[in-house]
C-alpha cells in the first residue's frame, strides 16, 4: 500500500506514523514541515516551510494524485485535524480520525463516546485519510537521515500573524515519566503551588484535567486527556480529578495511576492501582514531607 | 454579519465506563440528552462575538425532532434562530452535507462555528469536511476570534502554545474551550423565551455516505485493580505508597 506520511520536523510524531505506515506495507513517503533532514530513510521525503496546514491542501492534492498514493497518515494534532477533513473532500476519500488500532487488512479502530466504546471500520476506498491518536503506536527506530526536495504549489490563503510558545515550566509532559495531575478538586489555581512542589522533588510535570484548565487553573497546554495531551508516563498521580472517560482516554497508556480523591466512588479509582480516598490537602502535603525525608 | 453555530444534541457525556451500555452499537437511549460540551463553547463564542459585531446568530443543527428542546437552550443562550436537518446518519460526509444544504439554504452566513468535537462520536472532522464541501476557509482549536473589516484574526490552540493566524473571507472554525468561553447559564426569561421561538425545519437529504464501514462496536473491559491504602496515620500512608511504587518498580 503506497502509503503518504505528514508531519512535523519530529521525530517521535514521525516515528509513530512509520509504525501505523508499515503494518499497511512498506515504509510510507512522508512530506515533513520544516526544514533539514527528515529523520529515518524514505523512497521519496519532500518538506515544506509552510507552517500553517490549511495551505497546504492545494499542493497535497496533487502530490497524493501524482504519487498515486492510497493511504494518508496524519498525527490527530492540531495540524491532523486541520488538514484531514478538507483534503478528504477534495479527495473523495474517507476519513477517519484519531486511530487507536490498525491491522493489514485495512481495518482500524477508533474510541467513540469518549472511550467509552470502541468502533472498528474497513475502509474499501484508496485514498484514505487517517488521523492516529498519539502514543498509542510505539514509534519506529529512524534509522539514518533523508534530504527532501521542496513541495512545490504551496500558497497562502492563512497568514500567520505571530506564534506564542507556552510557558515550559520544568518537564514537557509529553517525556515526562512521572506526572503530577491536578483537577477541579484542587479548588483554585495557587493550590496548584502543592503539586508544583511535589512535581520539583520528583522531577515529574504537572497536568491538568479539563475542569481545572476551563477554571483557568492550569494552561491548556496542561490538559491532559481526549482533547489534551495524550501521555503515557510510568506513574500518573491524579489529585482531585473524577476519572472522566475523555480523561482516562489520555492516560490510557500509563503504567500506575494513583488517584487521591475524596470520593470514595469517584470513577479514577477504578483506573487507579493505589488509591487513597482524603482530601489531598492531607495527602500532598504529607508525600512532599517523606520525599523530603528520603532526600 | 450572519454567524452559524453547529450544535449537535449527544448522550450525557458523563455516564460513567461503568454503566455505559450499548443498544444497536450505539448508546443506549435512556441516557439524559444535551448539547455536546464543545458545542457549548462555540455557542458561547458565537453570542460573544454576535454582541461583538451586532451580527445576527443561527443556531444550525443536524439531528431528531425531540431534540428541539435541548437545543431550545442555544436560543435562550444567545441565538436568534434554530434550524433543525431531520435525519439520524451517523456519517460524517452525510452530515456535512446535510449542514450545507441548511447553510446554503440562509444564503448569507459569514462565518461558521462548531465545536472541536462531538461529545458522542468524538471525530472532530464533521465541520471541516463542510469547509471542505462550501469551500471556504478551516481552522480548528481557535479559542479567540475578532473581526476587523474584511479580515478574520483568530488565535488558534497548538500543542506547543498559540497562533495569531489571520484570513479574508468566508470560514468555519472549531471551537476549544478556555475559561472565557465556558458557557452562560440562561435566565429564566430567556429560557422561556426560547420556548416560544418558531423552529425552521428541514428535511434531510440521504447525501453520500464515505467509503469506510463500520463492522462492530464494543465496550472495552477495564479491570479495576485499586488497591486502597489505610488513611489513619497519613505520614504512614504517604511512606507506604512510595515504597510500594519502588517496590514495583514505577518510580
Ligand atoms: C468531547 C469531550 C472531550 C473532553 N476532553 C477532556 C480532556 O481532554 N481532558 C479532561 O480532563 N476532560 C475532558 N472532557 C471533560 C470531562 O468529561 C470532565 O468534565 C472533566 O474531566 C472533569 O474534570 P475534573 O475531574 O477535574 O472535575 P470534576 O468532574 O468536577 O471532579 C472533581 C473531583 O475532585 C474531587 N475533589 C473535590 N475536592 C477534593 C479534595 N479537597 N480532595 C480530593 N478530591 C477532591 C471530587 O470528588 C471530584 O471527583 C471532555 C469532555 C468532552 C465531552
Amino acid at each position: 500500500m503506497k502509503t503518504l506520511i505528514v508531519e512535523v520536523m519530529d521525530t517521535k510524531r514521525i516515528g509513530e506514523l512509520v509504525t501505523v505506515g508499515r503494518i499497511f506495507g512498506d515504509t510510507p513517503d512522508i512530506l515533513a514541515l520544516g526544514t533539514g533532514d527528515v529523520p529515518g530513510t524514505y523512497t521519496k521525503a519532500y518538506f515544506t516551510d509552510t507552517a500553517v496546514g490549511a495551505n497546504l491542501i492545494d499542493p497535497l492534492v496533487d502530490l497524493i494524485r501524482e504519487g498515486d498514493y492510497q493511504l494518508v497518515l496524519l498525527s490527530a494534532t492540531t495540524l491532523g485535524t486541520e488538514i484531514a477533513g478538507p483534503l478528504g473532500v477534495r479527495l473523495g476519500a474517507p476519513v477517519l480520525s484519531e486511530v487507536i488500532g490498525a491491522s493489514a487488512d485495512m481495518t482500524v479502530t477508533r474510541p467513540i463516546y469518549g472511550g467509552k466504546a470502541v468502533a472498528t471500520f474497513t475502509i474499501s476506498q484508496a485514498p484514505a485519510i487517517l488521523t492516529v491518536r498519539r502514543k498509542y503506536f510505539e514509534p519506529a527506530d529512524l534509522a539514518g537521515t533523508t534530504t527532501p526536495v521542496p513541495l512545490t504549489g504551496t500558497g497562502t490563503t492563512i497568514t500567520l500573524i505571530s506564534e506564542e510558545a507556552a510557558k515550559s515550566e520544568g518537564i514537557p509532559l509529553e517525556d515526562a515519566e512521572v506526572i503530577v495531575s491536578g483537577g477541579r478538586g484542587m479548588g483554585s489555581g495557587e493550590n496548584f503551588t502543592l503539586l508544583r512542589e511535589m512535581a520539583a522533588i520528583l522531577n515529574a510535570a504537572v497536568g491538568a484535567s479539563r475542569g481545572a484548565v476551563d477554571e483557568g487553573w492550569a494552561a491548556p497546554t496542561l490538559q491532559i486527556g481526549q482533547t489534551g495531551n495524550i501521555v503515557a508516563p510510568s506513574v500518573y498521580l491524579a489529585v482531585g480529578i473524577s476519572g472522566a472517560s475523555q480523561h482516562l482516554a489520555g492516560i490510557a497508556n500509563a503504567k500506575c495511576v494513583v488517584a487521591v480523591n475524596k470520593d470514595e466512588d469517584a470513577n479514577i479509582f477504578k483506573r487507579a492501582r493505589f488509591g487513597i480516598v482524603e482530601d489531598y490537602k492531607k495527602v500532598v502535603p504529607a508525600l512532599i514531607q517523606a520525599l523530603k525525608e528520603e532526600q | 454579519m450572519h454567524i452559524a453555530v453547529l450544535a449537535k444534541v449527544v448522550p450525557d457525556y458523563e455516564v460513567p465506563s461503568a454503566d455505559f451500555e450499548l443498544t444497536d452499537s450505539r448508546a443506549h437511549s435512556r441516557y439524559t440528552r444535551m448539547i455536546g460540551l464543545y458545542d457549548e463553547n462555540a455557542i458561547e463564542t458565537g453570542v460573544q462575538l454576535k454582541e461583538a459585531c451586532k451580527a445576527k446568530l443561527t443556531i444550525i443543527s443536524y439531528g431528531k425532532t425531540e431534540d428541539i428542546s435541548v437545543l431550545r437552550k442555544a436560543i435562550a443562550m444567545g441565538g436568534d434562530a434554530l434550524h433543525l436537518v431531520m435525519g439520524d446518519s451517523d456519517d460524517p460526509f452525510v452530515i456535512a452535507e446535510n449542514l450545507k444544504m441548511a447553510i446554503d439554504g440562509l444564503g448569507d452566513v459569514d462565518l461558521v462555528l462548531a465545536g472541536q468535537q462531538s461529545a458522542d462520536m468524538d471525530r472532530g472532522v464533521v465541520h471541516s469536511i463542510l469547509a471542505g464541501m462550501l469551500g471556504w476557509q478551516f481552522l480548528p482549536q481557535i479559542s479567540r476570534i475578532q473581526s476587523e473589516g474584511d479580515l478574520w484574526m483568530v488565535a488558534q490552540a497548538h500543542e506547543n502554545g498559540t497562533r495569531n493566524l489571520q484570513f479574508s473571507g468566508k470560514g468555519v472554525l472549531s471551537i476549544t474551550s478556555i475559561p472565557e468561553n465556558v458557557p452562560r447559564i440562561p435566565v429564566v426569561r430567556a429560557i422561556f423565551a426560547a420556548k416560544k421561538k418558531p423552529v425552521e425545519k428541514i428535511e434531510g437529504i440521504p447525501g453520500t455516505p464515505m467509503n469506510a464501514k463500520e463492522v462492530s462496536v464494543e465496550i472495552p473491559k477495564m479491570e479495576s485493580v485499586c488497591e486502597f491504602l489505610p488513611i489513619e496515620d497519613m505520614a504512614e500512608t504517604a511512606t507506604t505508597l512510595l515504597s510500594k511504587l519502588r517496590e514495583e518498580r514505577y518510580l
